[in-house]
């Protein structure tokens, strides 16, 4: 197999092909426990990330926003209540599992007429050109297998003006609270998700996954290689989680 | 990168003050439906000292407390938390507004209006009560708070009448706001008097100067 033909799967190199399978699986094991082990891993922190998210993506009545790796649509319900009926939200996950918890949970919590679900690969969004005012995708970039496709496709959908919100665990800015985090990432959430969701398997891929995903300044370069214009990020919790925000211009 | 505010605790704390603030407003109907009146008007709170923006929406019967916004403000106050404090509890916002330390941009009208809906926010404590406690512990408990925020709101209105005429007209440490503003129109007059004599003064003298050279 050739070095281009591979990518990371947590710490393992697997085939390019494969990533977008083992993924898929991952999630459709943890999906109907998806939202309680995000409370419990973060202890209810990532609310607050998600929070932070939606200030800064601007988003306002009438907006047309994707929220893609949606998941189980925490940031999709937010923006729905933001945008009123004149606007939209598309909510985009790759993974038939987690789009259906997804819609499940947002019907039965009444946010309805102005969201659609739409199962989608975030390397070729099935969008026409500018069609969005904003683009968020949360906790989901690293489980991508090319992000350079995806942040490329992500820029064509946006409209001109628009932005586009990566929230994804990153690089602990301290030494001290990168070895209490390495402790808790490979000990104590496996453990965890053995508990609670019967599979250490898919938190240990967790683990892993958020070890080689970029750092702060390399996904920054990242969305300004596929295109973006003022890219800054916002460090989170001592930097274990970073929010990049780059605009269309 | 990130302002001087952590934003995880930045964003916590307004995640709380909003819960707090829409849970009192859900048992406030009257200020509720009163706020619908300003939705989508959002005004910047630039606070100075200790320095922390906040900015705030009302959003259907809902208030949104957000660190950041990205578009068009209504209204924006710059001050102090004790400027802030004072235009909050003031019974007359406009003059707080006039005479305190804020820097204002934009329309002051809905800022007016949001200060009095929520400094009139008169919470009815039954409802949850009664649902935790049942109908008759709940509905006593309830009057026995209105009656106790009842006294509490009279004895303060009471001791602040109090306490205002016995420095203005026992103590005479302050002079009453009437006569104060009667000092200040006959200040205003006066100096209006003095500009005028002033340039009556130049006038003549232009003219006792034109006629010094013919």
């Amino acid at each position: 197999m050739s070095e281009k033909d591979t990518t990371h799967f947590g710490y393992k190199e697997v085939d390019k092909n494969a990533k977008a399978g083992m993924v898929a699986d991952v999630f459709h094991s943890v999906a109907s426990r998806y939202d309680l082990m995000n409370d419990l891993m973060s202890a209810g922190i990532h609310r607050i990330w998600k929070r932070f998210t939606i200030e800064l993506s601007g988003v306002r009545k009438g907006n047309a926003v994707l929220d893609i790796a949606g998941g189980t649509g925490d940031l999709a319900a937010k923006f729905s209540r933001i945008v009123g009926p004149e606007g939209r939200v598309v909510l985009a996950d790759i993974n038939d599992s987690m789009l259906q918890v997804g819609r499940d949970k947002l019907l039965d919590t009444g946010h309805q007429g102005n969201i659609e679900f739409v199962q989608a690969d975030a390397q070729f969004l099935p969008f026409p050109d500018e069609s969005f005012d904003c683009i968020t995708i949360a906790f989901g970039l690293r489980n991508v297998t090319e992000k350079d496709l995806a942040l490329r496709s992500m820029l064509r959908v946006l409209k001109p003006g628009g932005r586009l919100l990566v929230l994804e665990f990153s690089k602990p800015q301290s030494e001290l609270l990168s070895k209490a985090y390495d402790t808790y990432s490979f000990r104590v959430l496996p453990f965890m998700g053995k508990l609670v969701a019967n599979d250490s398997e898919s938190y240990q891929y967790l683990a892993e996954s958020i070890r080689v995903h970029p750092d702060q300044e390399t996904l920054k370069g990242m969305m300004e290689d596929a295109g973006f214009n003022t890219v800054e990020f916002h460090n989170m919790t001592g930097g274990v989680v970073a929010l990049h925000k780059g605009i269309k211009a | 990168m990130t302002g001087d505010i952590n934003p995880t605790l930045h964003t916590a704390a307004l995640a709380a003050a909003e819960a707090a603030l829409n849970r009192a407003l859900e048992l406030a109907p009257a200020a509720s439906a009163a706020l619908t009146a300003l939705e989508d008007d959002v005004f910047a709170l630039h606070c100075t000292a200790p320095a922390v923006d906040i900015y705030l929406q009302p959003q259907g019967n809902n208030v949104r407390l957000m660190g950041m916004y990205d578009g068009p403000i209504t209204t924006s106050i710059r001050g102090e938390a004790s400027d802030f404090a004072s235009l909050a509890t003031a019974s007359d916002p406009a003059a707080a507004l006039i005479n305190g330390n804020l820097e204002l941009h934009g329309d002051s009208a809905p800022l007016i209006e949001l200060q009095r809906v929520l400094s009139q926010l008169d919470v009815d404590w039954e409802a949850p009560l009664v649902g935790a406690l049942g109908d008759v512990a709940g509905h006593q408990l309830a009057e026995m708070l209105r009656n106790a925020f009842a006294w509490g709101k009279q004895a303060s209105a009471s001791f602040g009448r109090q306490l205002e005429e016995f420095i203005h007209e026992e103590a005479r440490l302050s002079p009453p706001r009437l006569e104060l503003e009667d000092f200040y129109r006959d200040v205003q007059a006066l100096s209006l008097r003095v500009e005028r004599l002033e340039s009556r003064s130049a006038r003549l003298r232009a003219r006792l100067r034109q006629r010094a050279g013919h």
